[in-house]
């Protein structure tokens, strides 16, 4: 029995320390770590393919003023799945490696951006081009647009 | 082997359509490996008897769907496996909605009990003849008659709040004392109530309530996700065995839709379930130790499990919710440049762990606390149906990697590990054998990657009224998802049975006369996961309701309690 | 009578900062320890001083009325301060008198009775399991304190502690001291409540057992008399069953405190590398150890 608890104060031993200084020292994520989301804004151009595959409806679009579509970011609830970067097709909206997300400000968790969209001559609402969205139906993704968006 | 199960396939079906006689309303077999028997309710009970003591066939878990939209009635369906046969059988019965009930088999098999009362608290379809028919799943202020999987309630639906309602619970018997472990437990870490009556120092009974964080998965599947976005909710059914959980249900929906997944795929999916095992056993390991007091064990054997969730990060971007699965295949491929440090690591890994094993070999102190603790007799492991480590500690050698072999494990096959003790120790041991075993398929699997793609490509929606079951060797046990296909881009009914389901149910017998010091170690040795075999109500955030409770308030609630006669 | 009285006072209150203020640097350094052999940092070895500082600042919840249950921690931290200036650190003890060995027992056992007490006052069911396991174990442990004790009584023909110590530095190391140490130093490692007998206040099993109830202030003194009691057994121990070297100066506190300090480390060693035992395993145990120790007195018995 002796023996046993020996070899074991030796695995300790022989050990040393191995915790991590952290916060004291950073830590760095590896590479192609999932982490906060970051949106280039001069990139998007308000297409909402990222709303219609997020699976904890984190972005909602809404076409509510004139030539403008408005997108929001709830922050709190996002799952960091990246499938807003799968489908993006301007590589506008990027998982970042940053995980350090903690907050105890709301308006942290919340994010709206409002992009200037070309509106239909005829009843001068705003419609994404057509092809991004036929080519995102076929990919399996959720069916049909959300009500009330186009 | 193609067509020799299909051969079996046509003729078990043949015998269990004779046994059924005038009552079989169909046959029919969705999958080479699937059978499904509608029959007449009425003859439910006999049918059971008499695939369990002619087959061998073995009891996972029971649906209830509610197929009024389709076919005007509720369905209740027993799920078996006939291990030597790879089969799976679906027992289905429609029941009507002016006869909402249905013959229990919870005598028959005694593991049914729990899934019985699920049916019946999701769907309303009362199983006659149950011997304990409280509620499971259901909060004790839930409403009666408001049963949330049936297709009329919606799934943000928030009933009223009621006040001062309790579970029922068994009283203790004459001279025993009650002893509640939990829902708040330090060994805990989900809460559950366990009511145990004690004498002194021994434990003479166990009542328990569980299913504090049901989170309504299942109904969320159905009803507010695509068949793409269910992998991520799978993912978090469990935080140990996500990918477990996503893989299955995407391998139920792939046998339901007939689609093909590449075969990188299949080996990349082998891959992070065997390292998911090794960080799960590695981490149950350190826990067992916490449970008995033996921290160093936990600190040590976490310090060799730290660099394979470093590996999992780089890999998959994340320790543990991977979001690597996706219906048809993966959506992230395994870079070819981490092939060599996943060597190494596992490499370290195996050393270090050959070495503790070694040095807990001959620690008598730990031995005294494990050996004979807990014993889980082969009889009523099989009754019970048990699965997973703790059935194959009792030398029942089921593992859904030979019974019913997915992903690449037909042409990577593992060893499975096995006792005959059915203890604590006996648990540890499997469990330690299986974690090397478990490297050794990693590098197995490495060896033999294939180049192709990672994902099949989808053309077509999937068609609606196909079932697809799907088990996986979670580290617990087998963790099994049936889904049946449905209109709109989801599915029409999910079911997820995780593997602690049936080992919990287990518990009572191995804690009977024991001492309470030993229960925790017990409890532990199963290694529950109650998130896995509670799927929680979810809050709708677009209401934003939240109730603060002030400090008085709590105060006031907890000195109530007190006052009221001590602990309940 | 009054320069005595000042001596004894002075001695007096240096026994009783020690047991103060060394216990929790003590405990601090064994925590490093401990921290060490699992591979991580650990806390600073201040950490029980903060402790203490952080709970003493808490709210004071009862869940029992009465001036007795009020006063039970202080008691209890009492008890301990009276063991410290009946044991000798270094020196005499301050209060030391003939016979004073037997009080010294009793007032060592004080202390845990006061905790049981507690335990038993609470409403909990795992205080009462946890009290009635400190029973069980103050009736395994304490025996073996009284017959270890007992062996050098016999040795040295006196009752008082002093009279002990002084006999071990003019006669050296015997047989049967020795075992007595060993089977003293054993039961210390169960009134330290220290793996693998920390049986009473598990709390994996029993949620803290005796102690489950207690917060703030209360809790800061049942800990810190739980320290110092450690500590003032371990400087009994060294002082009883290992005086040597013996320099007859101010010297010997500091070499006291170094050997001290060697047994609290060894103490820390074996809780490192030990799961708790069940208390029927425990009590099985000191049973043996029990039967070792009268060993040892019979070995005092023949004159060796």
């Amino acid at each position: 029995m002796f023996l046993s608890k020996l070899r074991e104060a030796l695995i300790c031993l022989k050990a040393g320390r191995v915790t991590l200084r952290y916060p004291f020292a950073p830590r760095e994520p590896k590479p192609g770590f999932r982490g906060k989301i970051t949106i280039d804004a001069d990139l998007c151009f308000g297409c909402g393919g990222c709303a219609n595959v997020c699976p904890a409806n984190v972005i909602v679009v809404s076409d509510a003023e004139q030539h403008t579509r408005t997108l929001e970011f709830y922050w709190r609830r996002c799952t960091y799945c990246g499938r807003c970067e799968e489908v993006c097709p301007e590589k506008a909206i990027h998982l970042s490696q940053q995980f350090e997300t903690a907050t105890n400000a709301p308006e942290d968790m919340y994010m709206r951006l409002k992009v200037f969209m070309g509106p239909c001559q005829r009843c001068g609402r705003c419609f994404p081009p057509p092809t991004v969205l036929d080519r995102m139906m076929k990919t399996g993704f959720r069916e049909g647009l959300r009500g009330g968006n186009v | 082997m193609a067509t020799t199960t299909i051969d079996r396939a046509t003729g078990v079906k043949e015998a269990i359509a004779a046994c059924c006689d005038g009552a079989l309303l169909s046959a029919t077999q969705p999958s080479p490996d699937t059978l499904q028997f509608a029959i007449e309710k009425t003859v439910m009970r006999a049918i059971v008897a008499s695939l369990v003591d002619n087959f061998e066939a073995r009891f996972l878990i029971s649906v209830g769907t509610d197929k009024r939209p389709i076919t005007g009635d509720f369905a209740v369906s027993h799920v078996f496996s006939l291990d030597h046969d790879h089969l799976y059988v679906l027992l289905e019965s429609p029941v009507s909605e002016k006869d909402p009930r249905i013959d229990s088999i919870t005598e028959v098999i005694p593991g049914a009990d729990w899934a019985e009362r699920e049916f019946r608290d999701a769907i309303g379809v009362h199983p006659d003849g149950h011997p304990d028919p409280r509620r499971l799943l259901l909060a004790d202020d839930w409403p009666e008659g408001v049963f949330p999987l049936r297709k009329d309630v919606p799934y943000n639906y928030q009933p009223p709040r009621a006040e001062n309602v309790r579970p029922q619970m068994r009283e203790p018997p004459a001279g025993a004392s009650v002893l509640p472990i939990g829902p708040f437990f330090p060994v805990l870490e989900e809460p559950a109530y366990w009511r145990m009556f004690v004498e002194g120092e021994t434990v003479v009974g166990c009542d328990t309530r569980i299913f504090y964080n049901h989170r309504g998965i299942e109904k969320l599947g159905e009803s507010a996700l695509t068949y793409n976005e269910i992998p991520y909710l799978a993912e978090r059914i469990c935080g140990i065995c996500g990918f477990i959980h996503s893989t299955c249900y995407c391998q139920a929906v792939e046998k339901a839709a007939g689609i093909d997944v590449p075969r990188r795929a299949k080996y990349i999916r082998t891959i992070m379930l065997e390292l998911e095992r090794i960080h799960s056993h590695l981490l149950w390991l350190g826990i067992a130790g916490h449970i008995i007091g033996f921290d160093t064990v936990l600190m040590q054997i976490w310090r060799i499990r730290e660099p394979v969730m470093w590996l999992c990060e780089e890999i998959s971007g994340n320790r543990k919710t991977y979001g690597m699965n996706t219906v048809g295949g993966l959506r992230r491929d395994l870079p070819d440049q981490i092939k060599p440090k996943l060597l190494e690591t596992l490499a370290a890994v195996e050393k270090e762990a050959i070495a503790v094993r070694n040095a807990i070999v001959g620690d008598t102190t730990l031995q005294a606390r494990t050996k004979g603790v807990g014993p889980l007799t082969h009889e009523w492991a099989k009754k019970i149906c048990a699965v997973g480590p703790p059935a194959r500690a009792s030398g029942v050698a089921i593992d859904a990697r030979i019974d019913h072999p997915y992903a690449a494990y037909d042409e990577v096959p593992p060893r499975i590990a096995t006792q005959e003790a059915g203890d604590t120790w006996a648990r540890v041991l499997v469990r330690v054998a299986e974690l090397l075993e478990s490297i050794r398929l990693v590098r197995e699997a490495l060896l033999a990657l294939p180049q192709s793609p990672i994902r099949a490509e989808i053309k077509e929606d999937i068609p609606p009224g196909r079932v697809g079951v799907s088990v996986v060797e979670a580290p617990r046990g087998e963790a099994i998802h049936i889904v049946l296909t449905g209109g709109h881009n989801r599915p029409y009914r999910w079911r997820v049975r995780a593997p602690t389901y049936p080992n919990l149910q287990a518990l009572s017998a191995m804690v009977a006369g024991a001492n309470i010091a030993d229960v925790p170690i017990t409890l532990g040795s199963l290694d529950p996961c109650f998130s896995c075999t509670e799927r929680l109500e979810t809050v709708d955030p677009r209401t934003r309701k939240v109730r603060v409770y002030s400090r008085g308030e709590l105060l006031e609630i907890s000195r109530s309690r007190t006052r009221g006669g001590g602990a309940r | 009578m009054t320069l005595w009285l000042i001596k004894t006072s002075l001695f007096c209150l240096l026994n009783v900062m020690i047991a103060l203020f060394l216990s929790p640097l003590c405990e601090g350094i064994m925590r490093k320890l401990r921290a060490a052999l699992h591979s991580r940092f650990g806390p600073p070895i201040t950490q029980p001083y903060w402790d203490l500082l952080k709970l003493l600042g808490k709210e004071d919840l009862r869940s029992t009325g009465g001036i007795v249950y009020a006063l039970m921690p202080a008691a209890t931290l009492a008890s301990v301060l009276l063991l410290a200036a009946l044991v000798p650190m270094g020196v005499a003890a301050p209060l030391a008198f003939a016979g004073d060995f037997i009080v010294v027992l009793y007032v060592a056992t004080m202390s845990s009775v006061l905790i049981m007490l507690i335990g038993f006052a609470s409403a909990s069911p795992y205080a009462s399991i946890g009290s009635s396991r400190e029973m069980m174990m103050l009736l395994s442990v304490e025996p073996i304190l009284a017959v270890a004790l007992c062996v050098g009584a016999f040795k040295a023909k006196t009752l008082a502690l002093v009279g002990i110590v002084n006999w071990q530095e003019q006669n050296g190391p015997s047989i049967s001291m020795a075992i007595a140490g060993v089977a003293f130093f054993l039961a210390l490692q169960a009134v330290a409540g220290k793996l693998p007998f920390d049986i009473a206040e598990a709390d994996q099993e029993i949620m803290g057992g005796p102690l489950v109830e207690q917060s703030g202030p209360r809790l800061a003194l049942i800990r810190w008399a739980m320290w110092a009691k450690q500590l003032v057994l371990a400087f009994l121990l060294v002082e009883v069953f290992f005086p040597w070297p013996h320099f007859g100066t101010g010297l010997d506190l500091v070499a006291t405190l170094v050997k001290v300090l060697m047994v609290l480390v060894l103490v820390m060693l074996i809780d490192v590398v030990n799961p708790r035992l069940r208390i029927d395993q425990a009590m099985g145990y000191f049973m043996r150890v029990g039967v070792s120790s009268l060993a040892a007195l019979a070995f005092a018995v023949i004159g060796k």
